[in-house]
Formats: structure tokens, C-alpha cells, sequence
């Protein structure tokens, strides 16, 4: 592992080199990673799928410092009220809770994942499993009590950190996750989720990244849905740096369902991509997908949503819109909604709009009596709308009602 | 109390109101009749402070205050309501709670108690009743779906939520059948007062039978042409603008 794997390395590279060399007991499989990632490098501009988010470039900017500075105090998350289990991943680090474990879940920190094969070609997932040390698994048994498992992702530091989850909802489970993306640091992190959720189970996941500026993150979510399955995911970005989150869904057995919805809310030069690719293998499965980006100054939203269909996959049901509202001249979005269909019974729609506010319904809101910053807010609310309705809590859906406030008041 | 002097406004590169002056006094009904594009609707947006609209000449006095200038909310919390001759649909957006923020942004800029939500309730259900919308129109999206008549029966809603020092009404007698018209005619009359004036935009005498103005003005080639009682809307209503249309 001495020589270079890397031509022109930069900064960065070389210090990923160092860390994985440093590392006590990299196995046969992390060092094939290790030299995927190290032929493929950091994804440009130039790679397919990657045209909007360069990571190669931002990265190359990078100079961390792996500074073990204590993080101070972690403030309580705002979704304590829904008594969440809460596990914590601050700067690479997994804290489990404390106490008593709920009947039918189990957790702990175990092997992190050896290959994921369709994800072979991902520079960043196979750099995570070299780079991975020990991930967080959950497993949710059938009669596991219906309280939600919160992960937080802190990170506070100017370091790199690779994360993994590995999650099992058992058959006919119920299971609720939030993820949160903290922190003011200004390093690069990587997550990867793996997960499946068993034959008649329901997952709910919710992300929401709020984190400082200088983050630069990658997040992939790869989830494998059984027979009559759902897998039900909402995500609320503010983006930073440059953030990105992938979520491949494989619909793998008659019945599965996918509803993924996701909003963005951009100001100054912050970045968020939501980049999904869901595959129907077997007949009967519905997909649902709804993308709202909101975009000022000079931020950049990129949605790119890919649904392909294979031949077996009759009678697929899937449905995707994404809609961008630029709030200045200068903001930007960029969409590439994807269909790729192999079988011919099929029901498959995209649709995608790009606009700014419209000005006759603000000139209406304003003639009954809204100032201008409250006729724009209650706009863009309800424009992120569909969004929201998508929250099945309630209580869900009032923080990311107040988050969305939160945000307005910059305006 | 609403007094229109020597008003200019130039809309997309055209001079379409060319020094246009109107004076309603507090506790009249005025009326406008003119031919299409003869710049009505934009004589109303000039002084609701659309956007594009801007006069470029003259005054506009809501009771002794120049508006022209102010924005748009400004003049609405100062008594200034339009009734839309195309209300929007405004998708996403909540009927109740929009009218409440509305009613509660004006009277705070007035300094105003706020109405609370139990009592904006009883208000808006009572004002529905009035204007033949139900419950269930309430609960959808701000016009969204909602036929032509229905949109103006939602204008005259807010016209009985807001009680407005001044409405400038566009057309709000178009594409309403005949129980609507005289619904429309029944919420003018109850508003009507010492204090209270509008001006009603309109291309029919009939809507006129229910709301009996104190003056009809004639618009055409952006000034007002002629004035007179009531009985002029009948005249042109048998003669049409044509003479105007050569006088102006
Ligand atoms: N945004 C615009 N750009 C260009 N021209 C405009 C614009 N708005 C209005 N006009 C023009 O100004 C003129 C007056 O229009 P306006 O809508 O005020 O007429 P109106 O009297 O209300 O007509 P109607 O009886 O049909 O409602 C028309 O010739 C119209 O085409
Ligand atoms: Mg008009």
C-alpha cells in the first residue's frame, strides 16, 4: 500500500492514502475498495450522473485536519419530543443509547458491508467500505413498539469521517427512522446505508440535512424492498457546501411499494442534490416521487431521478415530478428525471417545471393585505406543499412546518 | 373620499389611461362602463399598486392621502380593496388560513386587534352563508378547481370579511347567474354607508338594478368621457360606445 495509487494526487487523496495504509485491519475486500475507488478517484464533471455535483473538485480544495478537538456539547435534537431511540455518529464516531432496549429491536456495532455489486462503479461508496472501520446495525423485529430511531450525524470538524448503517426491518415490522446531518464542521463526510425491509414491512425514514455551510457530504441510501413491502422516505435539505443524497431503491418482490419525497430550501451558495434511482424487478409495484427545490441567491438545487422498469416488472405503477422555484435570477436548478422501461404493461409518468414565483397571485395575496416577505412565504409553503402532505406524523410534519418558517425569515 | 386627478399610466410601452380624473365622495356608488380595452382594469390595478401599473403622472387620494407610491398592502390596510375581474387560483394555499392571515396582517397594520381563530370561524361561516359558498368550498385550495361565478362569489367573501373603506369592483357581475347577482347586490347594499365608497366596473346595466349608483361614468380612450345619473347606464346600454369611441 506504500506507492501511489493515485496519479496527480491531490491533497486530500494523499491523505486518504495515509489514513487507509494507517489502518490496523483493512481486509481483502476493503483493499479491492480501496483500489476501485483508487482507479475511479473522486467523481468530476465529467462522469455521467455527477455533471452537477463535482466532488473532485470541491475535495481537491480540501485540506483536513484531523483535529480530535472535542466537539463540545451536542444540544438536544428537536425531534426529542417524539422520544426518539437516539444513536449517535459524531465525527465518524457511533455513540449507542443508553438504557433499556425496546422489545424486538436489537443494535450494536458490527462488520461493516464487504460489497455492494451494483454499487461497483460508485467511487465514493467503494472508498466508504475501505475506509469503514465498524458500522451501526439495527435490526426491527415484528412487534418492535412503534418509536422512532433517530440517527445523528454530527460532524464538527475539518476531517474526513465514512460512516456505515446497516438496517433489517423484519417482516410485517413498522419502523420509523429519522437522520439527522449536523454540524458546523467543513470536512468531507461519507455515509452508506444499506439496508432491506422484509416481506409486508413498512419503513419510514425521514432526512433532514441542516447542516453548517463547509460541509461536504455524500450520503447513499441503497434499499433492498420485499413481497408487499414499503419503503416511505422524506427529505428536507438546506444543502451546504456541496451535499448530496442518493437513495436506490430495488423493488425486488410483487407488491413493494416506493414513496419518495424530497425538498430543498437554498440560500447563499449552498448546494443540495437529491439523486434516486428506483428499480421495479417484479410485477405489481407503485412508485410515488415528488421533488420541490427552492432556490436563492446563488444556490444550486439538482434533482435526478431515474426509475427503470424491467421486463418482468409489469403492471409498474410510478409517477415522478419535480418542480424548481427560483427566488432570484441567480440561483440555479438542474433536473434530469430518467425513465427506463423494459417491460410493456406498464404505468410510467415524469414530469418536470422550472419557475419563479408567480407575480399575479403575489400582487393578489399583497392587494388583500400580506406584506411582501409574508405573500412570498406563504408561496413557497405552498409550493413545498406536496412535500408536507407526504409527512404521515404529525408531529413530523409541524417541525418541518417551522423549519420551512425558519427559513422564510431570511428571506 | 377616493378622488382620481389627472391620472397617466403606461402599460407594456402603451399610454392607456391619459390623464383620467374621478371623484367618488364617502357614501357613493359609482359606476364605470367603457368598451373592452379601453383601460378599466388598469385604471383599477393603478390604484391597487400592481406591478407594470405605475402612473406616470397625477394622484390618486384615498381620503386625503396620496396612495400612488405606497405598496400594495399598504393600500389595502388603509381600506382599499379590489375585486378581481380574473381572481387566480392560487394552488397549495389554504382558503381559511390565507384570509385570516390577511384580515390580521391589515388590522395590525392599523393597529388593530388581531381576530382570534374561534372567532374568525364563526365570521367567515356566518359571510359564506351570505355568499353561497359551503364548508367545503372553504377547505380547499384558494380557487383552485373552482367555476368562474364561484371565484367571484369568494371576491365578495372577502369583501364582507374585510369591510373595506373603499371597493373598486371589476366586473364582479360577469358570469354570475341571476341568484348571485343579487347576492352580490345584497352584500354592496348592506356595506353601503356614510363612510363608505365603490366603484363598480361594469359593461351591464343590470347588476345596476340591484346596486342603484349615484353616478355612471363613461371610460374610453382613457379618460372619462361622460358622467351622469343613473339613467345613463340605460341610455348606453341602447346606444353603445360609438360616439364615444369617435370623441376620443
Ligand atoms: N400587461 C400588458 N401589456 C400590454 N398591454 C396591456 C397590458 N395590460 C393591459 N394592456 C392593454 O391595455 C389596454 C387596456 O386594458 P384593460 O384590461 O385595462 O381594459 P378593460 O377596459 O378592463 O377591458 P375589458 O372590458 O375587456 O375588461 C388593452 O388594450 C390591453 O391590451
Ligand atoms: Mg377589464
Amino acid at each position: 500500500m506504500s506507492e501511489a495509487l493515485f496519479n496527480n494526487p491531490t491533497p486530500f487523496e494523499v491523505d486518504l492514502q495515509a489514513a487507509f495504509a494507517g489502518r490496523a485491519k483493512a481486509t481483502g475486500a476493503q483493499a479491492a475498495a480501496f483500489e476501485r475507488f483508487a482507479k475511479l478517484g473522486f467523481p468530476n464533471r465529467r462522469i455521467e450522473g455527477w455533471k452537477w455535483s463535482d466532488f473532485h473538485g470541491a475535495l481537491r480544495k480540501l485540506t483536513p485536519a484531523n483535529d480530535a478537538e472535542a466537539q463540545g456539547d451536542i444540544a438536544p435534537s428537536e425531534f426529542a419530543a417524539l422520544n426518539p431511540l437516539e444513536f449517535r455518529i459524531i465525527n465518524g464516531q457511533i455513540e449507542l443509547p443508553q438504557g433499556e432496549l425496546p422489545d424486538g429491536l436489537r443494535y450494536g456495532v458490527v462488520e461493516p458491508v464487504a460489497t455492494i455489486p451494483e454499487l461497483e462503479r460508485h467511487a465514493i461508496v467503494n472508498l466508504n467500505i475501505a475506509m469503514t472501520g465498524k458500522a451501526l446495525g439495527i435490526e426491527v423485529g415484528e412487534n418492535t413498539p412503534d418509536r422512532p430511531i433517530l440517527i445523528r450525524h454530527i460532524n464538527t470538524n475539518a476531517a474526513f469521517a465514512f460512516t456505515q448503517t446497516m438496517m433489517r426491518v423484519s417482516a410485517n415490522a413498522r419502523a420509523r427512522l429519522i437522520e439527522t446531518y449536523e454540524g458546523e464542521g467543513s470536512g468531507f463526510y461519507s455515509h452508506l446505508f444499506h439496508m432491506v425491509v422484509r416481506d409486508g414491512a413498512q419503513f419510514h425514514r425521514t432526512v433532514v440535512h441542516q447542516t453548517g455551510a463547509d460541509q461536504i457530504v455524500n450520503a447513499v441510501c441503497a434499499a433492498k424492498i420485499d413481497a408487499d413491502a414499503a419503503f416511505n422516505q422524506t427529505s428536507l435539505s438546506t444543502g451546504s457546501r456541496l451535499s448530496r443524497h442518493e437513495t436506490i431503491v430495488h423493488l425486488w418482490a410483487q407488491g413493494g411499494s416506493a414513496e419518495i419525497n424530497s425538498a430543498a430550501l437554498l440560500c447563499d451558495d449552498r448546494h443540495a442534490d437529491f439523486t434516486t434511482h428506483v428499480v421495479h424487478k417484479a410485477p405489481h409495484c407503485r412508485t410515488r416521487q415528488i421533488h420541490k427545490g427552492v432556490a436563492r441567491d446563488r444556490a444550486r438545487n439538482v434533482f435526478q431521478g431515474k426509475f427503470e422498469v424491467e421486463r418482468e416488472a409489469q403492471k409498474t405503477d410510478a409517477k415522478m415530478t419535480a418542480n424548481a422555484l427560483l427566488l432570484s435570477d441567480t440561483a440555479e436548478a438542474n433536473h434530469k428525471p430518467e425513465l427506463e422501461i423494459y417491460a410493456d404493461d406498464v404505468e410510467c409518468a415524469h414530469g418536470s417545471t422550472c419557475g419563479a414565483l408567480d407575480a399575479d397571485a403575489l400582487f393578489y395575496l399583497r392587494q388583500r393585505g400580506l406584506n411582501e416577505a409574508a405573500a412570498r412565504a406563504l408561496l413557497v409553503e405552498a409550493f413545498l406543499g406536496e412535500v408536507l402532505d407526504g409527512v404521515d406524523d404529525e408531529r413530523l410534519g409541524d417541525i418541518f412546518r417551522n423549519k420551512i418558517a425558519d427559513w422564510l425569515v431570511y428571506e | 373620499m377616493l378622488k382620481i386627478e389627472n391620472l397617466h399610466t403606461t402599460v407594456g410601452g402603451h399610454e392607456i389611461l391619459k390623464g383620467l380624473s374621478l371623484d367618488v365622495p364617502a357614501g357613493e356608488v359609482h359606476a364605470i362602463m367603457g368598451p373592452n380595452g379601453s383601460g378599466k382594469s388598469t385604471l383599477s390595478y393603478t390604484v391597487a399598486g400592481r406591478d407594470g401599473y405605475a402612473a406616470s403622472e397625477g394622484a390618486v387620494m384615498l381620503e386625503g392621502t396620496n396612495i400612488l407610491g405606497l405598496a400594495p398592502d399598504v393600500r389595502a390596510a388603509k381600506g382599499l380593496f379590489l375585486s378581481f375581474q380574473h381572481p387566480m387560483e392560487i394552488p397549495g394555499v389554504q382558503t381559511m388560513t390565507f384570509i385570516r392571515t390577511a384580515l390580521n396582517a391589515q388590522r395590525r397594520a392599523r393597529g388593530e386587534a388581531e381576530v382570534s381563530a374561534a372567532d374568525f370561524i364563526r365570521l367567515i361561516r356566518e359571510k359564506a352563508k351570505l355568499v353561497g359558498l359551503d364548508d367545503a368550498k372553504l377547505k380547499r385550495p384558494f380557487n383552485v378547481g373552482f367555476s368562474g361565478g364561484e371565484k367571484k362569489r369568494m371576491e365578495m367573501l372577502q369583501l364582507a370579511i374585510f369591510e373595506p373603506r373603499f371597493a373598486i369592483m371589476d366586473e364582479t357581475d360577469s358570469g354570475l347567474d341571476i341568484d348571485a347577482l343579487k347576492m352580490v347586490g345584497d352584500v354592496v347594499n348592506a356595506l353601503r354607508g356614510p363612510e363608505r365608497g365603490f366603484l363598480i366596473i361594469t359593461h351591464y346595466q343590470r347588476l345596476l338594478h340591484y346596486i342603484k349608483p349615484d353616478r355612471v361614468h363613461v371610460l374610453a380612450g382613457g379618460r372619462i368621457v361622460k358622467s351622469g345619473a343613473a339613467g345613463l347606464a340605460a341610455e348606453l346600454e341602447k346606444s353603445g360606445y360609438e360616439q364615444f369611441i369617435e370623441a376620443a
